[in-house]
């Protein structure tokens, strides 16, 4: 057995060779309630896990943030805000709790199919509730999304139903709107953008059931 | 995994590395296999004074469990534990604008890992932001996971090659938890008890 390295070490080697996937790719896009199921029908014929039919889903995921005042004048927001997100399977025990940290999306050059943001996902114990909390972070917003996921060679399409939380009781949730939100997303190391053609021809062949876009969340006055 | 107990040691009139040669001596009379090495870091994060009352994270890799990282979060009453993927560092750097990291305080234990029978023991050489501050000796007991059950043959065991100085008691940390389950983070919480020692104490420390 040779000498362990070093845990930060290793993780700036990694992160020199370029070889976490930190980057994530992606296009949203809806559809309405009514016309679901063509477009489970359509994405069964173009996915992979044709034989083993989609994978059902069903999370709840809660958004915190830890937010402090900024004290340079130079800064135009008056927040520094930093959000994490937590994603816990409600139809599966015993699997593990999901941290996730999603940055700004890069604004970059427009002729670029996707939106392109930096992430980073990673499996965590159940103490990440209170772990956060007692950290200083905020509970943001929560909600439950259920739904279906398929892969495509390394692309991943959720087609979800996005349900706000109601009260104490999982039952009493209610959706948020008649349409159910799709996905495509791609976690990669950075720099790998020919990823983005292949999405972009991907969500070609998903029209017109459903049109994938860049969404540019600013312009949606989100508080990013 | 079994009930890991960890204890400082030292040798009248001896550095660190004659100590561990001492100690390896001893350890391979009986009958010990090196096997490889093992090595445990903290790093410490503090909250940066705009978040409200100060808070501490100490974030541990033990190379015993190579793709986990585990993190103390101290808020001065009580202590929550985290288990996570390796990227957990990658996010303490993306919150360095709310957590800043105390450099100086960069402790590790690392040193040779030796197997016998159904114990692993671990010779660890202590260092404090690169300064020799002690030798801390890890046994673990492989076929129990409940502490009350093995802590008299642990206690035998480490007499048996630490003599005299061998604890009498169990660790602090396990006292109120001599009857529940041993998991890795509890391991991790004895490594950070003695690494708080270790970084309060001015030079070597000595038992």
């Amino acid at each position: 057995m040779s000498l362990p390295g070093n845990a930060m070490d290793s993780l700036s080697a990694a992160l020199k060779c370029n070889i976490i996937p930190n980057q994530e790719y992606l296009l949203q896009g809806s559809v309405l309630d009514q016309y679901v199921e063509v477009l489970l029908h359509r994405l069964r014929g173009l996915c992979d896990n044709v034989d083993s039919g989609p994978e059902s889903f069903h999370d709840h995921e809660i958004c915190f943030s830890l937010r402090i005042p900024n004290t340079a004048a130079s800064t135009p927001m008056p927040m520094s805000i930093f959000s994490l997100r937590v994603r816990r399977a409600l139809d599966v025990s015993d699997t593990p709790y999901q941290l996730r940290y999603i940055g700004q999306q890069e604004l970059g050059d427009k002729n670029r199919p996707t939106v392109v943001r930096s992430s980073i996902d990673m499996a965590c114990s159940s103490t990440i509730l209170e772990f956060l909390t007692e950290l200083g972070c905020r509970i943001e917003f929560e909600y439950i999304a259920r739904g279906y996921m398929f892969r495509k060679g390394r692309m991943k399409i959720t087609v979800s139903k996005i349900f706000k939380m109601g009260g104490n009781k999982p039952e009493s949730v209610e959706p948020i709107s008649q349409s159910y939100l799709v996905e495509l997303s791609v976690l990669a190391p950075s720099g790998q953008d020919a990823i983005g053609e292949d999405m972009r021809i991907f969500a070609e062949q998903l029209r017109p059931l459903v049109q994938l876009e860049k969404i540019d969340y600013k312009r949606l006055g989100n508080i990013m | 995994m079994g009930v890991t107990i960890l204890t400082q040691f030292a040798l009248e009139n001896k550095t660190g590395p004659q100590t561990v040669e001492v100690l390896s001596k001893r350890i391979c009379a009986l009958g010990a296999v090196q096997q490889g090495h093992f090595l445990v870091d903290c790093e410490t994060y503090t909250s940066v004074p705009q978040l409200g009352h100060q808070r501490t994270v100490h974030v541990l890799h033990n190379s015993e469990q190579p793709a986990t990282v585990f993190s103390l979060l101290d808020n001065g009453t009580k202590i929550t534990a985290l288990a996570t993927d390796g990227l957990f560092d990658l996010l303490m750097m993306k919150m360095s604008q709310f957590y800043t990291s105390k450099k100086q305080t960069k402790a590790e234990s690392k040193g040779l890992r030796y197997e016998i029978g159904d114990f692993y023991v671990k010779l660890g050489t202590v260092t404090v932001s690169s300064n020799y501050k002690g030798i801390l000796v890890e046994v673990e007991y492989r076929p129990c996971v409940v502490p009350a059950m093995c802590w008299d043959l642990l206690k035998e065991f480490l007499q048996g090659f630490l003599g005299l100085t061998a604890p009498t008691n169990p660790p602090t940390y396990l006292q109120n938890r001599m009857q529940e389950v041993y998991t890795p983070i509890d391991t991790i919480h004895q490594y950070l008890e003695h690494f708080t020692m270790f970084r309060k104490s001015p030079g070597i420390y000595r038992n």
